[in-house]
């Protein structure tokens, strides 16, 4: 029983390391995800530098290829020193998190790439630690990771199921996962950002604009703004020798996006 | 014939979607006619103020309720304070009178012991707020983070060192301010938004009658701020001159009302109203004092639980 736990471990370690590896290589950070302020208040140097540091593209690609050379050598070797080096990792990572709940709980801690944005918290530190402690308990298992895949035991299934769900459990970037999962799907066309450029590219390219095009006489527009759907662009015209306005509507919406005209003649003062 | 900016932009919508019908709250009461000015004279029949250069004249009673940091009375309604007057529902006199009331509201930048740097937002700058000993106390029950980085509400009271606190407007959010939980991006966005309306300003202030409201359009000229959050109700986005009906679950009063600013500050908070029963989380609506008072809600107890229809053609 103990032999199979130990062997889990390897198991589970190896899996760890090589998600993390991918989410690093994949996912990436966004610029805006650990300011240098918070509100006016300005992080300190010393730290603001060692987050930038975490933040670099470079040391996080580099991590993640280190993650996923210790991930691949759990899978085919048994040596005490691959053991030792992913232990160690473990503790290193858990001290740098403990420290960055302490030091920096606006920023994240990168664990899982661009997924690990959010703020530290607890879940992460023990996390961390249990790897640690899983580390530990890999330093005597005598199958690589390879191995045990070969001949899955009943045992080993099931505390790496058991595992698994902890770790899943112990993951705030699984939400976050779920999140982009699901903000791949379009948002309603009354709270989706639309840039001012699609807007005119949309205007430009519509029936309504072909029509109303010959009678704008100026190409900077009155007014430009949104409700809800829609954005309005007013443009001033001439139509039949008198001042009036044109009324564009454009739909904020991410695809078929409808263009409405409407010809106001006497200007309203 | 449209003279202001809101109905410039409505005629113009208009044309486009044909008037709308404004559904507005059934069985909602009209607003009460609330008058802000400036005190030019006060007798304990009498309050003359000088409302935007037009000289007005209310009718006070012994029932009338005077605030100036806390219950006060007609020594307080001197001559070039800035004052908030609402009439009473059964006659002309008025009922309450708030005198130099203020609000401060936003991200701590600083604390010291007496005292608060805050950050209002970009249309509101920052404040100096002074927080006395005896208020502290009562502050810090509501607002037990007095630390740069998380909110603060606090009502205060015009003040030759500018605003003092008085009061806790609201419980603080327990989170830090850029630590906001936005609804999912595809929430879809509610025909009614539920949630806290409070007030922002000062009884002197400039604003033209309106509503902030949260998620104004940073695009063209539709008068919002590029980094605003996007607060913790799934909202429509709108413009300075949209308009917004304003409904006090509490007090059954309702009102449409312009956006005359962006509610970036409001975003930030997303938190409740207990006036008449807990409301759903949110600040959805920042209403000008006077549009506030008028709807019934009590400038001193800083929210009420509203709901909030957007007036358009979709």
């Amino acid at each position: 029983m103990v032999t199979a736990f130990q062997n889990t471990q390897v198991l589970l370690l190896a899996a760890v390391l090589l998600a993390a590896c991918l989410a690093k290589l994949t996912v990436r950070e966004q610029a805006a995800g650990a300011p240098d302020h918070v509100h006016g208040v300005p992080v300190p140097a010393g730290l603001a530098r060692l987050t930038a540091l975490r933040r670099n593209r470079g040391m996080t690609v580099g991590l993640g290829l280190g993650e996923g050379v210790l991930g691949l050598a759990l899978l085919v070797t048994s040596h005490l020193s691959v053991r030792l080096a992913t232990t160690m990792a473990f503790a290193a990572a858990a001290w740098v998190v403990g420290e960055l709940r302490v030091r920096r709980p606006d920023a994240g801690c990168g664990c899982f790439g661009g997924l690990s944005a959010k703020r530290v918290g607890r879940r992460s530190v023990l996390r961390a630690v249990l790897f640690t402690g899983a580390g530990v308990a890999s330093l005597g298992a005598p199958l690589t990771g390879v191995d045990v895949l070969r001949d899955v035991q009943v045992q080993v299934g099931l505390v790496f199921t058991v595992e698994l769900a902890l770790f899943a459990a112990l993951s705030p970037e699984l939400s976050e996962l779920l999140e982009r999962c699901r903000a791949s799907a379009d948002p309603p066309c009354e709270r989706r950002r639309s840039p001012i450029a699609e807007t005119y590219a949309t205007l430009h390219r519509s029936a309504a604009w072909a029509e109303h095009e010959n009678l704008i006489a100026s190409a900077v527009p009155l007014d430009v703004w949104r409700e809800g759907c829609w954005r309005f662009v007013v443009y001033p015209a001439r139509v039949d020798g008198r001042d009036a306005e044109i009324v564009f509507a454009v739909s904020t919406a991410a695809h078929d996006r409808p263009v409405r005209a409407a010809v106001v003649v006497s200007a309203p003062v | 014939m449209p003279s202001t900016h809101c109905d410039l932009r409505r005629h113009r919508r208009a044309a486009v979607f044909g008037a709308g019908s404004g559904a507005g709250f059934a069985g909602a009461g009209r607003p009460l006619r609330v008058v802000s000015g400036v005190v030019l004279d006060a007798s304990p029949h009498l309050l003359m103020l000088n409302a935007g250069g037009t000289e007005i004249r209310l009718a006070m009673s012994g029932a009338t309720k005077v605030w100036h940091g806390g219950r006060g009375n007609l020594a307080a309604l001197r001559p070039g304070r800035p004052v908030i007057a609402r009439p009473g529902k059964d006659g002309p006199a008025v009922e309450r009178i708030w005198v130099g009331i203020e609000r401060v509201a936003g991200t701590i930048l600083a604390c010291g012991k007496d005292a608060a740097e805050v950050d209002m937002g970009p249309h509101r700058g920052r404040a100096h707020v002074v927080i006395p000993p005896d208020v502290l106390q009562r502050v810090l029950v509501r607002h037990p983070r007095m630390e740069p980085g998380y909110l603060i509400d606090v009502i205060c009271v015009g003040s030759p060192d500018g605003p003092r606190a008085v009061r806790p407007g609201t419980s603080q959010p327990g989170y830090r301010a850029d630590d906001l939980a936005a609804p999912e991006v595809t929430a879809p966005v509610p025909g009614v938004l539920r949630g806290t309306a409070t007030w922002f300003g000062d009884a002197g202030g400039e604003a033209p009658a309106g509503a902030a409201y949260p998620a104004v359009d940073s695009e063209g000229a539709a008068g919002g701020c590029a980094d605003a959050p996007s607060g913790c109700v799934p909202f429509p986005y709108l413009s300075v001159g949209s308009e917004v009906t304003v409904h006090n679950e509490c007090g059954g009063r309702a009102a449409t009302v312009p956006v005359v600013e962006c509610g970036c500050t409001a975003a930030r908070f997303c938190d409740r109203c207990v006036d008449c029963a807990a409301s759903p989380r949110g600040r959805i609506v920042e209403l000008t004092p006077a549009v506030f008072a008028g709807l019934g809600g009590d400038l001193e107890a800083g929210c009420f639980n509203a709901a909030v229809r957007v007036e358009g053609p979709w």
